[in-house]
């Protein structure tokens, strides 16, 4: 083993390498460009993804003008989930005021409401939902339902509205209700940031690997430098690895320091191994390392470079359930997500910092994003040998 | 004029002769809108739920069936022998359900059964949709079982604007513009940079052109690929996306103008004030996309975000344009609604403008 890693990092690999660790050094903008933007941008994203529902602004049309009327609004409102957003004395304006979205929701009560309670009739009160963003207006309608459901058991039991339990009570024996008890595993208070931090961070390690590699592997072609190395005794494999290494180990500080910002600022809990999400990580690194490289080695200059990325970026972002679940994708897309290498760290990272889950379970995902790795830097390495011959 | 619409020209012929800017210009928009637009979406269906049914009687079974009625939730089989919770730590499942043993007694005495749901709260917006869609189940078989005894208030729900609550139609809007606001400025500060880089800015000094009309000329070269990128993208929207105008579109065309004009003014202020290209590339990326992705409300609701960063998205030039299109295709609420943001957007290109203008009377005396 000593041999072979000898063997491998000999003098001129050592010398070649010394030679990188001085360039990055020298060249400001690329060191900093390798630790602060992902920090930030993981920071940044933590922060402005949420999906949470509260304060949905609520008008209300209260045809009834009754004290039974005036409680259901109160109930309403006094969730977290609802603030009264004004009194409107038609149904055309509270339509109008939807449109110009000055309210969110609105809620029509019947001018027969309470005289209906009280005769133990059923009621139907109206919700209008702006339903523009679909997941808003399906939470939204889960908050509504909630309420009334508890506003409900309130009418049924004890209090002013007796009556209704009265007259429509069955004289037959009923039937036991089922009770839901929902509890939520690993996240409790279902913050929102745990699951944009967790996946964000795959995916700012394989872009942020393959803006940093095809920055400083054009560099060399494009200032003419490749020539010198080729003069050099060093073998192209020993200049591959020379150019691999030190962005290697820099983007691993990365990674610690992306770490810490996850465990520091959003308090996302580390009950898995951290091994595994460093091993994940370290495979993720020489993935996203090894697109860089074959993006440069299909452009002349680092604007081509970066033009190219834009073909390359977009469908591994879109693809990796970083921001939005997969399971919300067709069925031919989520397909797809299995040749992304961002989407098997993705599940890594979440499995293992928020569930706790072990290899016995993320194996094939580990194999995956290795099989991934094993193409890519064997792709990279091919291209490379085949620009410089 | 003459020299502005020569210097536009002479703006386009160059995009049309690089055909990797040509397919940046047309081609990409139109693969990001279908790609992104297909994938966004964060209701979900066919979800994996472990059902563990330790009470094995009919009415446990009656319970288990209206699970597996709903759209939202797929039944998957789970060894009875291995913890409930290992589906979730394993990513077999995103929920399980857990019904005890006395349940179908307690139903047929008149007790309440309680039922155990364990949510995999890893992702809690879907966490949340999944109690919302369980604990509405288990409503409609508590009022199917309750005969005639149902709940005395209703509600009526109705969705407006989009019925089927499809999130196509919510977010295909939101990329439209994420398209507009990044490849024209793109292309505009590469061929902005690119005369600084190589040092082609110099013929410009020493013609005739003023700043203005050179700006100009360039700003109208960049509006007319927005304009190409828009007719595709809505041809697309129309399409694929099913949607159409809702109420009057004047507010959307003329903002649609304004924006391009924004838009375009942005990538030249860019190339202007860096002249190098992966620089200027870098910055537009960084102002284009991050910034409009992240702070205008185009997955995510705007009133989310921490108040600290939460008025960044005021300036956020793409934000507005995003209410606006929405308006336009779904809620249809019309100039009352909207002149303001158009306001909005035509000040933002104004300072752009002028900021590229100062930029480039700065380079003519350095020069």
């Amino acid at each position: 083993m000593k041999k072979f890693f000898q063997s491998v990092f000999n003098y001129r690999v050592r010398a070649l390498v010394q030679k990188e660790f001085r360039q990055i050094r020298r060249d400001r903008r690329l060191a900093i460009s390798l630790i602060l933007p992902p920090t930030l941008q993981l920071i940044l994203f933590g922060f402005a993804l949420s999906a949470t529902v509260s304060d949905i602004r609520l008008g209300v049309v209260d045809d009834s003008r009754t004290p039974e009327s005036r409680e259901l609004v109160a109930t309403l409102t006094e969730s977290k989930s609802f603030t009264s957003a004004g009194n409107y004395f038609s149904v055309d304006q509270i339509g109008d005021a939807l449109s110009r979205n000055k309210l969110d929701a609105a809620v029509v009560i019947p001018y027969d409401y309470a005289r209906d309670l009280q005769r133990g009739r059923p009621v139907t009160v109206q919700f209008l939902l702006n339903a523009m963003n679909a997941n808003t207006a399906a939470i939204a309608q889960g908050y509504a339902e909630g309420v009334l459901a508890s506003y409900n058991s309130g009418l049924v039991g004890q209090g002013i509205h007796a009556n209704f339990q009265q007259i429509s009570a069955p004289t037959v024996s009923h039937r036991g209700l089922v009770a839901l008890m929902p509890i939520y595993l690993f996240n409790p208070g279902l913050v929102a940031s745990w699951f944009i931090v967790t996946g964000v961070f795959g995916l700012l390690l394989i872009l942020n690997g393959s803006i940093v590699a095809s920055a400083a592997m054009v560099k060399e072609r494009e200032r003419g430098t490749i020539e010198q190395l080729l003069m050099s005794p060093a073998s192209t494999s020993e200049i591959i690895i020379a150019k691999i290494a030190p962005l290697f180990i820099l983007l691993c500080m990365m990674v610690l320091f992306a770490i810490g910002v996850i465990r520091v600022v959003f308090n996302v809990p580390f009950h898995g191994g951290l091994l595994l999400i460093l091993g994940g990580a370290a495979l993720c690194i020489l993935c996203g390392i090894s697109i860089g490289t074959v993006i440069a080695t299909f452009s002349k200059s680092a604007e081509q470079a970066q033009l190219t990325s834009f073909f390359v970026n977009p469908p591994l972002s879109t693809l990796s359930g970083a921001f939005y679940p997969i399971e919300g994708m067709p069925h031919a897309l989520q397909r797809l997500t299995v040749l992304n290498p961002v989407y098997h760290f993705v599940v890594i990272s979440r499995a293992a910092l928020l569930k706790g889950s072990g290899m016995s379970s993320l194996w094939p995902n580990f194999l995956a994003l290795f099989g991934f790795t094993l193409v890519l830097v064997v792709l990279s390495v091919w291209r490379f040998r085949k620009q410089l011959s | 004029m003459r020299r502005i619409f020569a210097q536009t020209r002479k703006e386009l012929t160059q995009i049309i002769r690089d055909y990797r800017t040509l397919a940046l210009a047309l081609l990409l928009p139109l693969v990001l809108l279908m790609l992104l637009g297909a994938a966004i979406s964060l209701t979900v269906d066919n979800l994996p739920i472990v059902v563990q049914d330790l009470d094995q009687t009919a009415a446990s079974q009656n319970f288990i069936d209206a699970f597996r009625a709903s759209v939202t939730f797929h039944v998957v089989y789970w060894p009875v022998d291995r913890q409930p919770a290992d589906a979730l730590t394993s990513n077999k499942a995103r929920a399980v359900l857990i019904i005890p043993n006395d349940f179908g007694r307690d139903i047929a005495r008149g007790i309440n059964a309680p039922v155990q749901l364990l949510v995999d709260g890893s992702d809690s917006n879907t966490a949340r949709l999944v109690a919302g869609d369980a604990s509405q189940i288990t409503e409609a078989f508590n009022a199917g079982a309750a005969n005639g005894r149902g709940q005395p208030v209703v509600a009526a729900m109705r969705f407006w604007y989009n019925p089927g609550r499809s999130s196509k139609k919510f977010y295909g809007p939101g990329i439209f513009v994420l398209g507009l606001s990044m490849f024209p400025p793109l292309l505009a500060a590469l061929a902005m940079a690119k005369e600084g880089e190589q040092k082609t800015i110099l013929q410009v000094y020493v013609s005739s052109i003023s700043a203005h009309e050179f700006l100009l000329g360039k700003i109208f070269a960049f509006m007319v690929v927005a304009f190409a990128e828009c007719l595709l993208m809505l041809a697309l929207l129309f399409t694929y996306f099913g949607l159409s105008l809702a109420g009057d579109p004047t507010p959307f065309l003329v903002a649609t103008v304004a924006y391009a004009f924004c838009v375009a003014a942005f990538g030249i202020m860019i190339g202007a004030a860096i002249p190098s290209q992966a620089a200027a590339l870098q910055a537009v990326a960084l102002g284009g996309f991050l910034l409009v992705f992240l702070l205008s409300g185009l997955i995510y609701p705007i009133e989310n975000i921490p108040v600290a960063l939460r008025w960044l998205s005021n300036l956020i030039w793409g934000r507005y344009y995003i209410e606006i299109v929405r308006d336009a295709l779904l809620q249809g609420g019309g100039w009352p609604a909207n002149w303001y943001k158009v306001l909005e957007i035509m000040v933002t290109g104004a300072i752009f403008y002028g900021l590229a203008w100062r930029t480039m009377r700065r380079m003519q005396v350095r020069a």
